[in-house]
């Protein structure tokens, strides 16, 4: 069955390199990773195709398997989407239920803290191979684009929602939707006050029939 | 060959012939003849397993130690353990409370296996054991898991080595033997024996200046047991829960028991 052992195994054995590469890049959350894997912590993919792989800590490494764990400490499943919006720092994929973690409670908030927290010195290891002069001026010419592209993201987001509710008016603004939304609930408290006036009017109708003579 | 068509049956313990690739020899003489073989080989054993296999052994070892479920403070024993690669990462696994041994039959894999380690800063919870997998001297219930990859091909009586290991594990300790085996794809075993009866020992010749070594090892290949007898020995030697998984179409097969 697609995937094999052997390829599942070249996979993980792919991402274990490249995690334990970064992990020590950055000591402090290398600590805070393996401090939370005192247990395996077990990823399972449910949709499109059923996969699932663990992490475990060995020493100071980062062990991923490709083998599901009999007891892991933690385990959380959904579907491939929900893992990459966790991976880009989006944590609203438990509150809305697009991820599912069974286990300790207590460790997920403390593996999802690590993980928050890692952020690897992607400089000095490239310092290592080419020097630190041309290591910095590379690095800081990426960041620059990385903060130039997130810069314009977020600009391109603002205008594309300005055009759409101000100039085109294809859709109605915050605000006017907002007191829309307040007066919809608005009316529909007064009309179940109603229906439940009508209700109480209706049942003292029906009881005071038996006292007529 | 008697072997491997009726692993069980009592007529064949007394038969003094087996296989040797595709020759019959005494069976007092297969295990000179093998160590002969790895005597010759040592040392370019692992450039040569990497060419061989084009570095896809290294995975094929790495899911045997994913299934392994070997924690730290265990006992393990690595069979046949020959350059270490298992040994190596039982020892990161089992920590400074558990333990590693490494076994061979072969004193001059076992130097290399121990050179190598020692090199790489593996010591203290490995030990070294020249021994026979027929014949393990170890006493019963002494390992959490026990391991042999690519060597119960070469030992002599298989049924024994399955039955002396499954003596030494401890209860619900697991049997893993990680071998070639049967390719499943008709056409992939087709591609499979042209390369291992051209290209393998061209490969011997050209690197370790022996190709009736790796002419010895395509025949071996084709003369253990496949995927189901094998599974059916370790169900005779006592094991439970035995399955095996393919790897690579089926050109090697890890087998893992259970021992009740």
């Amino acid at each position: 069955m697609f995937p094999g052992p052997t390829l599942l195994t070249a996979l993980t054995a792919i991402i274990e390199r490249a995690l334990n590469h970064a992990l020590e890049l950055d000591p402090a959350g290398q600590q805070a990773l393996l401090g939370s894997l005192e247990g395996p912590v077990q990823f399972r993919i449910t949709h499109p195709i059923s996969l699932t792989c663990s992490l475990h800590r060995a020493g100071n490494q980062v062990q991923v398997r490709s083998q599901p764990v009999e007891d892991p400490a933690l385990e959380i499943s959904g579907k491939p989407l929900a893992f990459a919006a966790l991976a880009t720092g989006d944590n609203r994929v438990f509150t809305d239920n697009q991820l599912n973690v069974t286990g300790d409670t207590a460790l997920a908030h403390q593996f999802q803290r690590a993980l928050d927290k890692l952020n690897p010195d992607w400089e000095a290891a490239m310092a290592r191979h080419i020097g630190d002069v041309p290591a910095h001026f590379i690095g800081k010419r990426i960041r620059n684009a990385v903060s130039w592209s997130r810069q314009a993201f977020g600009a391109l987001n603002a205008n594309i929602e300005e055009y759409v509710h101000e100039e085109s008016r294809a859709l109605p603004g915050r605000r006017e939707l907002e007191a829309t939304f307040e007066d919809i609930d608005a009316l529909n408290l007064r009309t179940e006050r109603l229906a439940a006036r009508i209700s109480q009017i209706e049942s003292r109708g029906t009881t005071d029939k038996p006292e007529t003579p | 060959m008697s072997e491997q068509q009726t692993p069980t049956s009592p007529g064949n313990s007394q038969d003094d012939v087996t296989h040797f690739g595709f020759r019959n020899v005494a069976k007092s003489q297969k295990a000179s003849q093998v160590a002969e073989v790895f005597h010759s080989v040592a040392g370019k054993y692992d450039l040569m397993n990497d060419l061989m296999s084009m570095g896809v052994h290294r995975l094929w070892k790495r899911f045997t130690i994913e299934l392994s479920g070997v924690r730290p403070g265990h006992q393990v024993l690595d069979i046949a353990g020959g350059t270490g690669d298992l040994t190596m990462k039982f020892s990161d696994l089992v920590g400074r409370d558990g333990k590693v041994v490494l076994a061979d039959i072969n004193a001059s894999m076992l130097q290399v296996g121990r050179s190598r380690l020692t090199d790489r800063g593996y010591a203290g919870n490995i030990e070294y054991v020249q021994a026979d997998a027929e014949h393990l001297p170890f006493p019963d219930n002494s390992f959490n898991a026990v391991s042999i990859a690519f060597g119960l091909r070469n030992v002599t009586d298989k049924d024994q080595a399955l039955r002396d290991m499954m003596r030494v594990l401890k209860p619900g300790g697991k049997l893993m033997v990680l071998e070639f085996s049967k390719p499943t794809n008709p056409l992939l075993s087709k591609a499979y024996d042209t390369y291992s009866f051209t290209a393998l020992p061209l490969m011997g010749q050209l690197i370790a200046g022996d190709s009736e070594s790796y002419k010895y090892l395509a025949e071996s290949i084709r003369m253990h047991p496949d995927q189901d007898t094998l599974k059916g020995m370790m169900e005779n030697a006592g094991m439970v829960n035995c399955k095996y998984y393919n790897m690579t179409g089926g050109i090697v097969a890890l087998h893992v028991g259970t021992k009740p």
